[in-house]
């Protein structure tokens, strides 16, 4: 359960090369290169590199509705983090949304904040990832 | 990758256009991607305002919205569009979250066609959006379709209407087009009942009895029907329907009711047309046929006899050619409606009726028609003897007594009326119509304005003759006859100073000539309207030659006795030339010595009055007739003819030459013109020359020549004075009587 996607999917063939491989979901990324088979539109990166982009923007956001106790921010945050996560293949962010999400939307409290602070860490090690996957490739 | 979208492509075949909205750029850019990759071209955009700006560039095939967004969601968003004009149909798929129930709820609420629960199965979101055009393309083939068959329908006056049984009446639903046809307006109710006011009273219980009986069989129900609408305009209606069943049971019926009004019109018009003169409203040739087939039958099987009389107009010709064709039409649609009245005329024939053996309605059949031109026939469906048909020729005999009025002046027709009965003179209508025929031309042979009976004498008396005669009559109409024209030459002066005109019968590529046909036209009487013609067939030439070559002279045109009798001769020649526009003095009629003696009584008083107009007389074969020259000295003549009996012995025998010398003698004191024809040789001309007769015609100059040929005569003989007659005549030392022109 808190095995880091990282070492889970290190050696998917399909996905192996990529790289962001390892550290998201081994079938979302070959769903992606699906896309671009010959990788010559460079598909992926663009991706990740949005995805990556997207990710810190909406953090950011999320951290002044939570300071601003903006529920309704929050659930944004989290609703399109959840869906834009699984795209990518990274699971775990996208199931820790869809369950705030939906304790935002039910108005349930409890170990909400724990939940927050997960994703902060699980974001952080995830962007720290994609990061360092994406420095030798310019 | 896809290419760039192109939104100006026929959207049916090529890509189809999607509108993608989504907040999340990750999701727009995959989704985006994904779907190029399937074949769609994508319109990226990530709001709602900036969805509802795109839609002012494109028009997209289908939407895909996702359902939350800031600002403006997706379901604002879809209720947006769907008030956007143009936009109540595109399809929109909401894209929701997986336990997003009540984004469904409020998609569809919003207008959306569809859910989709996001995914990366590309393939899932491809397989909906691809169904999702499929019907939205059968919709709009759909709508096309119906919006055709409402336009197609309302065309042609035609709409649909639905019937359930029910209480009372049972329950009626029209469509607007149908609404239409009974002139009411789309939203108009109509129940049974109003429909059924507007058939007439008369109308009415038999087609609900009719409508009983249809309905209790669940029948097919075919019928036209006559209404009055309520702003009393009268139409008739085509109904045609099939019953409907729901388990075995006939429910009702639904069918068309279609506006046949002006079909009806058209086709009974037709009918008429088809089967009626165009003029006289009288049954046509085609309808007398049908009539005397079916009088005929009648006739056979009943054992009774059956008449048809064939009735000519005289001289109606005349009326056509000094009147116009205008007044003759005029005088036809009068001769029309007197014949009508001699006999018991029906108009309708009660086509139905005739079949039921032993009733009077094939007295229905009894009529007068027009055969075409001045030709009518009437049918006595059923006669006892030879005095019936009499009886009736007589009255249109009568009938045509009075005076008929056209172009303002009083015309006398009268006719000839051949009668052939059945089955005495014939079994079938050929024959009768050959007999009767016969039987007319023996009525005009005896003098017309009257009637004759056919018998087998009157077809013994030589087919061909009969027959000659026959297309003689018709000669004129069939512009069988020609005008041939022989110069006059004043050889002194060595041109040409008059023509004379001669009747040729173009009959079938052969020239008949006059002495085959000019007998037999005096004989019956034809050569009245063959004499007609001649003057204004001479008139008309006379203008085209003054046009051609300035033609200036006259035209001789002979002329039996019987012409001059008629009090209209000096009017007909006054229409003639003026007609053409040409002057009296373009005309000059030709009168035999022995014509001019037979009758000279009652021939001086035109001659008088011709003269007082202009136009000139010639003694034509003067020398053989009845000599007493006392009239020589009264008459207003200008001109004597020499014989050619003494023409051609000229030289010969010195009789001759006494004969012809006293007549120019004669002629010179008088101060007429003489002119002598027959004209062969030199030797003749050199005679007449010396004798003091300087104007001749015959061969030596030229035949009769076609009209056409004259011009070229004139310019290759005459002006350029190659002829051998010219020489010799100009040679002599005779006195000058005319200059050289």
């Amino acid at each position: 359960m808190t095995t880091p996607a990282v070492s889970e999917t290190a050696s998917a063939p399909a996905s192996a090369g990529l790289p962001a491989a390892g550290v998201l979901d081994a079938d979302a990324l070959a769903r992606l290169q699906e896309l671009d088979p010959a990788g010559n539109a460079g598909l992926v990166a663009r991706v990740l590199a949005t995805y990556t982009n997207s990710l810190q923007r909406h953090l950011a956001e999320l951290q002044a509705a939570r300071r601003n106790a903006d529920v309704q921010g929050q659930r944004h945050v989290v609703h399109t983090l959840k869906s834009s996560s699984a795209s990518v293949g990274a699971l775990k962010v996208s199931t820790l949304c869809g369950d705030i999400e939906r304790k935002l939307r039910d108005g349930l409290t409890d170990s909400l904040e724990e939940q927050f602070e997960e994703l902060a860490a699980e974001a952080a090690r995830l962007l720290a990832a994609l990061r360092q996957a994406s420095t030798p490739n310019p | 990758m896809s290419t760039p979208s192109s939104f100006s492509d026929d959207d049916s075949t090529g890509r189809p256009r999607l509108l993608l909205v989504d907040d999340d750029e990750v999701n727009l850019m995959l989704t985006a991607v994904a779907l190029r990759e399937h074949g769609f071209d994508v319109v990226e955009v990530s709001g709602g305002a900036s969805a509802l700006a795109a839609l002012d560039d494109t028009t997209p095939d289908l939407i895909a919205l996702d359902a939350l967004m800031p600002g403006m969601d997706g379901f604002q968003t879809c209720q947006a569009m769907r008030a956007l004009p143009g936009y109540a149909h595109t399809p929109v798929l909401m894209l929701t979250g997986l336990d997003d129930d009540a984004s469904i709820t409020r998609a569809y609420r919003a207008g959306a066609t569809d859910f989709f629960v996001k995914s990366t199965q590309w393939s899932l979101l491809i397989g909906r959006l691809r169904y999702m055009l499929r019907a939205s393309r059968t919709r709009i083939e759909l709508e096309r379709s119906k919006f055709k068959l409402a336009r197609a329908q309302d065309l042609a006056r035609m709409g649909s209407f639905d019937w359930r049984r029910g209480e009372r009446m049972g329950e009626l639903w029209l469509s607007p087009e149908a609404l239409h046809v009974f002139g009411k307006k789309p939203g108009d109710g109509v129940a049974m009942r109003e429909l059924l006011r507007m058939v007439g009273a008369g109308q009415r219980r038999g087609l609900l009895r009719m409508l009983n009986e249809v309905v209790a069989h669940n029948a097919v129900f075919a019928t036209d029907v006559s209404v009055t609408l309520a702003d009393a305009r009268q139409r008739v209606v085509h109904v045609e329907a099939e019953a409907e069943f729901e388990h075995g049971h006939g429910i009702g019926y639904t069918g068309v009711f279609q506006d046949v009004t002006d079909r009806r019109v058209a086709e009974d018009r037709i009918r008429h047309l088809a089967n009626f003169d165009a003029l006289t409203g009288l049954p046509n040739r085609r309808q007398l046929i049908w009539r005397t087939e079916r009088a005929l039958e009648h006739a056979r099987r009943l054992g009774h006899r059956a008449a048809l009389l064939l009735i000519d107009l005289d001289r109606f010709k005349n009326v056509n050619d000094t009147l116009g064709h205008a007044a003759g039409d005029e005088l036809l649609m009068e001769v029309a409606r007197r014949l009508r009245g001699c006999v018991r005329h029906s108009d309708q024939v009660m086509e139905g009726a005739l079949e039921a053996a032993g009733t009077r309605t094939h007295r229905t059949l009894e009529a007068v028609g027009r055969l075409g031109g001045d030709e009518f026939v009437a049918l006595l469906p059923e006669v006892t003897d030879d005095t019936d048909s009499e009886r009736v020729a007589n009255r249109i005999l009568d009938a045509m007594r009075e005076p008929i009025f056209v172009a303002g002046q009083e015309c006398f027709v009268t006719a000839s009326v051949g009668i052939a009965m059945f089955p005495r003179d014939g079994l079938n209508l050929a024959d009768l119509m050959r007999n009767s025929d016969v039987a007319m031309y023996s009525a005009k042979t005896a003098g017309r304005n009257s009637s004759a009976v056919y018998s087998p004498q009157l077809a013994g008396r030589g087919r061909e003759k009969i027959e000659l005669e026959s297309h003689l009559h018709k000669a004129i109409e069939r512009n069988e006859l020609v005008l041939h024209y022989q110069p006059k030459i004043d050889v002194r002066a060595a041109k040409m100073v008059g023509v004379e005109a001669l009747m040729r019968w173009q009959r079938g590529g052969v020239l008949v000539p006059p002495g085959d046909f000019i007998p037999l036209a005096e004989e019956t009487g034809l050569i009245v309207p063959l004499s007609e013609w001649a003057v204004r067939e001479a008139a008309r030439q006379a203008k085209i030659w003054q046009q051609q070559f300035g033609f200036a002279d006259s035209i001789a045109v002979n002329l039996p006795s019987r012409l001059f009798e008629r009090s209209d001769l000096v009017e007909n020649i006054h229409q003639s030339v003026a007609a053409y526009g040409v002057p009296h003095k373009a005309i000059l009629l030709e009168i035999t010595e022995n014509n001019l003696m037979k009758d000279l009584h009652n021939v001086s008083l035109s001659l008088h009055r011709l003269n007082e107009i202009g136009v000139e007389i010639s003694i034509d074969d003067f020398g053989t007739g009845y000599s007493s020259l006392a009239y020589l000295t009264t008459l207003p003549i200008s001109e004597l003819k020499i014989d050619r009996s003494f023409v051609r012995d000229l030289g010969i025998t010195p009789q001759s030459s006494a004969v012809v010398s006293a007549i120019i003698a004669l002629a010179r004191s008088l101060g007429l013109r003489v002119i002598a024809e027959g004209v062969e040789n030199l030797r003749q001309m050199d005679v007449l020359h010396r004798l003091g007769c300087g104007v001749m015609q015959g061969f030596l100059f030229a035949k009769a020549l076609p009209p056409d040929d004259l011009a070229t005569w004139l310019h290759e003989t005459v002006l350029p004075r190659k002829a051998p007659w010219i020489g010799a005549a100009s040679d002599e030392p005779a006195p000058r009587v005319l200059g050289r022109a």
